[in-house]
């Protein structure tokens, strides 16, 4: 029996949301030979959903970035409508509530630059004009990004036209920051979307901080009515009826390469199938060092390239079902991080190398952004950390289970103390997810989620600039976390396009 | 902008490029292709391993508990109440059927470790007379655990549990027992066990050697529907019975025929149960005059069903009152299902044309899923011909 054709120009290894975008941008340019292969029997990786006793649960804890409102469309939300993929969005409330109860900081924060600054002017009377200014320049070095990024050009134009992107790209976040001059609770308040980049302000590149900044705040977040499995399904429906090929269940275990050019890749049920580009969502540290067959073709500088480059975060969640609605149970908020500890990032990031107890939590109730997330009289709520994998290399088998139970125990409590909200009698359901949890469903590399650390000295501004140099085998490209826009769904969907605008460059100076 | 100086500020990418390259230079020139983390995902989530069977014994006079010991040494970490899947050669077909563990996790991590699971004779399509007739000791098997959600969760659960059960239903609570018998599970176990006979009480020696070992933390009540001669509680698993046997906020865990769960759902909203006391096992589809809704004019019924795998199709025929997944077992194309009551999503198949009858039992769909057609082979009936697209196994 054949199940494939002789030969596909593309094989996209993974199905989640960088490769269904890498499939839907090679379409957009007339590449349409494309083979889809995906490990789960599910598209979407992390961007999924679940059903407990016939209640579907949200898999994927943060809100969609990039999207903006029908009128102002971002980056992703302009691809989306482009490729005619239309996904029932629903915007979030707010953009976060930041509790820190050792200062006595409680304050809530909402999408837009001005009506933020004048929230914390509010608290922090005179302040709102700075804060302003801050983050005008955020929304500034974000333009410069989103132009940069698809419009190369020299570096004396760069900076006459781009001239707070150049100025501020060597610098980290705190030293930005810092020339502002704002009391260290501003900071503080300032800082809770760090977890979503997962690496502490004091090495963060300025650049990426505000990127996130100027995104969330300036055209909020959105979550798909119909869960994160709403946005994958979509991409995956647009995907086929364009011509893809997409097969579950196939997990990609070799890519053949040949005289440093690829040339096809084997699945573990054992299919040869020949190609002339590999996208790969499978992780660098994999695919260098366990998947390029024969392994001789592997040049040492892609080992020393996987091997220099750190990992960022992984995950730890407790996602439960709770049998009230949020209003009778006391939560208001669609999503708290309460800094139970410190806000000191570097502190929380030592934490975050230890198997917890974890301080730092992102605690978000679904339904207060999407109603009917959860059937009527109950609701959905997840408490997240995102600590480093070191914390957990050493966990045995035997201990699996008590372990992640105890994690999530830490993590209800510390909720429950800062919150004064009572779950604990409530939970009908409730799963914890590890980095174990993502190596079996995803397989992604010691279970990481957000690719290598956005630290700065692997800025994403020298990631593009070493973009030559960080190509090693003719046909393979990489489109995930791991790629260079880093972690995050906004930018899974912009590594999957710049995948396929390097594939389509190739097929393009070939032809040439 | 000034951050600290034009011209330090202006070589800032520059700056970080260097930086960059260094980290790179810096990076160890020896492979390392060690992930801890996968290596442990795949201790505990194996997939599919071979056993042996290593013991066969009667459990009761309609009942027979199979010994599987891992041909590799390792049995992956399980928690009572979960189960095992089978992949089983049966004429052309591999046949994929679950049954819950009614062996005790402590056993599974023995020197010489094994799991077992009890099977009740002529309950299901084929396969429990397969396993009569051909399973013998030194017979190899293809099987995957653990799964299932039907464990006790001290997070969420009661430290006292009520287990209901039915028939073979039994084996779950049987493993709990056994394994707060052997000290590592610290939890109170009521047993509330309805059987037609006490002839038919599967692993009745089994659990009363648990509860002499344990005795002030389980208690075991067995009901009998229809027997004279037995001098205990009879009739039906009734409310008066439950609440005569149960202790103040208990954890009520259900696991029997969909006959007597549809009894016992019932009892438990009279009782007033809250919804995070209550749990139940994914049983397998009943008899499709059982299923709420089922279009019954389509009984005797045949279709033509066209499964794509890849790029090749197949046409087969499929009765209208068995599921998609049945008419695939009986054409020998494999389908990967697990709990085959309609939950867990892991026989999820693409409709490309035509109509299905989903039953409304343990619907376990997303969404999206629904709105796009795609549903659970072994709890959907084709009321049409249909065009369907399945993974390549």
């Amino acid at each position: 029996m054949k199940f494939y054709k002789d030969h596909y120009d593309v094989v996209i290894i993974g199905g989640a949301l960088s490769g269904l975008s890498a499939a839907l941008q090679l379409q957009q340019k007339g590449i349409n030979d494309i083979l889809i292969l995906e490990k789960h029997n599910l598209p979407g990786g992390l961007a999924t959903s679940y059903v407990r006793n016939g209640i579907e649960i949200e898999a994927t804890l943060h809100e969609m970035m990039s999207i903006g409102s029908k009128e102002d469309r971002l980056k992703v939300g302009v691809f989306f409508d482009e490729c005619g993929v239309d996904i029932d969005w629903l915007k979030v409330p707010e953009a976060y509530r930041f509790v820190e109860p050792s200062k006595g900081i409680d304050i809530t924060l909402h999408a837009g630059f001005e009506r933020m600054a004048n929230e914390i002017d509010a608290q922090y009377p005179g302040w709102g004009p700075k804060v302003l200014e801050l983050m005008n320049l955020c929304n500034t070095v974000y333009d410069s990004m989103n132009t940069l990024s698809v419009t190369p050009m020299s570096k004396p134009a760069m900076l006459m036209k781009h001239p707070d992107f150049v100025k501020t790209a060597g610098y980290t976040a705190t030293e930005v920051i810092d020339t502002f001059g704002f009391p260290q609770d501003i900071v503080d308040i300032l800082s809770p979307y760090w977890i979503y980049v997962g690496n502490p302000l004091s090495t963060l590149p300025f650049t990426i901080y505000a990127f996130l900044m100027a995104d969330y705040f300036r055209g909020g977040s959105y979550v798909a009515r119909k869960y994160s499995h709403e946005m994958s399904m979509k991409l995956q429906a647009k995907a086929e009826e364009n011509g893809a090929q997409i097969e579950f269940c196939q997990e990609v275990e070799k890519i053949l390469v040949k005289d440093g050019k690829v040339t096809g890749v084997r699945t573990k049920r054992g299919d040869t199938i020949n190609c002339d580009y590999v996208i790969s969502r499978a992780y660098p540290n994999k695919v260098y060092t366990q998947m390029i067959e024969p392994l001789s073709e592997v040049p040492v500088g892609a080992i020393k390239m996987v091997n220099g480059r750190r990992l960022s975060v992984t995950t730890v969640s407790a996602m439960m079902v709770l049998d009230d609605t949020p209003e009778n149970l006391g939560i208001k908020d669609y999503n708290i991080f309460s800094a139970g500890e410190t806000m000191d990032t570097d502190k929380i990031w030592e934490q975050g190398k230890t198997a917890g107890p974890y301080k730092y939590l992102t605690s978000i109730c679904l339904d207060l952004a999407n109603p009917d997330a959860t059937p009527d009289g109950m609701c959905q709520f997840s408490i997240t950390f995102l600590p480093l994998v070191q914390g957990f290399l050493d966990l045995k088998e035997e201990d699996y289970y008590d372990f992640k139970r105890k994690l999530a125990n830490d993590m209800i409590d510390e909720y429950e103390k800062v919150s004064g909200v009572n779950l604990r009698d409530h939970i009908v359901e409730i799963e914890v997810s590890t980095p174990v949890t993502i190596a079996h469903y995803v397989g992604a590399w010691k279970g990481s989620i957000y690719g290598y650390s956005h630290s700065i000295d692997d800025h994403a501004v020298a990631r593009l600039q070493m973009k030559e140099a960080d190509h090693f085998i003719d046909g393979l490209e990489f489109a995930g976390a791991h790629a260079i826009s880093g972690n995050g769904m906004g930018p899974a969907v912009t590594n999957g396009r710049a995948a396929a605008k390097a594939v389509i460059d190739a097929v393009n100076s070939k032809k040439a | 902008m000034k951050v600290k100086g034009f011209l330090k500020d202006v070589g800032g990418a520059s700056r970080v490029t260097k930086m960059r390259q260094e980290l790179i230079a810096n990076g160890s020139p020896i492979p390392d292709p060690k992930d801890p983390i996968r290596e442990l995902a795949d201790l505990l989530h194996p997939g599919k391993q071979q056993f042996t069977i290593t013991e066969i014994r009667e459990a009761s006079p309609t009942s027979t508990t199979f010994r599987f010991s891992p041909v590799n040494g390792h049995v992956p970490i399980f928690q009572s109440g979960q189960y095992v899947n089978f992949y089983l050669n049966v004429g052309d077909s591999v046949l994929t059927r679950a049954y819950s563990i009614s062996s005790a996790p402590y056993e599974a991590r023995l020197d010489d470790p094994y799991f077992e699971v009890t099977i009740r004779h002529n309950t299901h399509y084929l396969v429990p007379d397969w396993f009569l007739e051909n399973a013998k000791v030194g017979t190899e098997i293809t099987a995957a655990l653990p799964f299932g959600q039907f464990h006790y969760e001290p997070l969420r659960d009661s430290d006292h549990i009520v287990g209901l059960a039915g028939g073979s239903g039994i084996t779950p609570f049987v493993s709990m027992a056994k394994e707060i018998a052997h000290g590592s599970l610290d939890i109170d176990l009521t047993i509330i066990y309805g059987s037609v006979k006490h002839t038919d009480i599967v692993l009745y020696d089994v659990l009363e050697e648990a509860r002499k070992a344990a005795p002030e933390k389980i208690h075991v009540v067995h009901v009998m529907s229809d027997d004279e001669e037995w001098d205990g509680e009879k009739g039906f698993v009734t409310e008066e019975i439950i609440k005569k046997y149960s202790p103040e906020g208990a954890s009520y865990f259900f696991c029997g025929p969909p006959v007597m769960f549809f009894l016992i759902d019932k009892v438990m909203k009279e009782m007033g149960v809250p919804l995070k006391r209550f749990r139940h096992d994914a049983s397998a589809q009943p008899a499709v005059k059982l299923i709420p809704g089922f279009p019954m004019d389509q009984v005797g019924k045949s279709y033509k069903l066209t499964v794509v795998r890849g790029i090749h199709e197949d046409v087969i025929d499929a009765a209208a009152d068995e599921p998609v997944a049945v008419a695939l077992e009986r054409a020998a194309i494999p389908i990967d299902t697990h709990c085959r009551g309609g939950e867990c999503g892991y026989c999820r198949t693409q409709l490309l044309e035509g109509n299905i009858f989903v039953s409304p039992l343990n619907d376990g769909r997303r969404a999206m899923d629904k709105e796009l057609g795609w549903f659970h082979a072994c709890s959907a009936y084709p009321t049409s011909d249909l065009k369907i697209k399945i993974p390549i196994i």
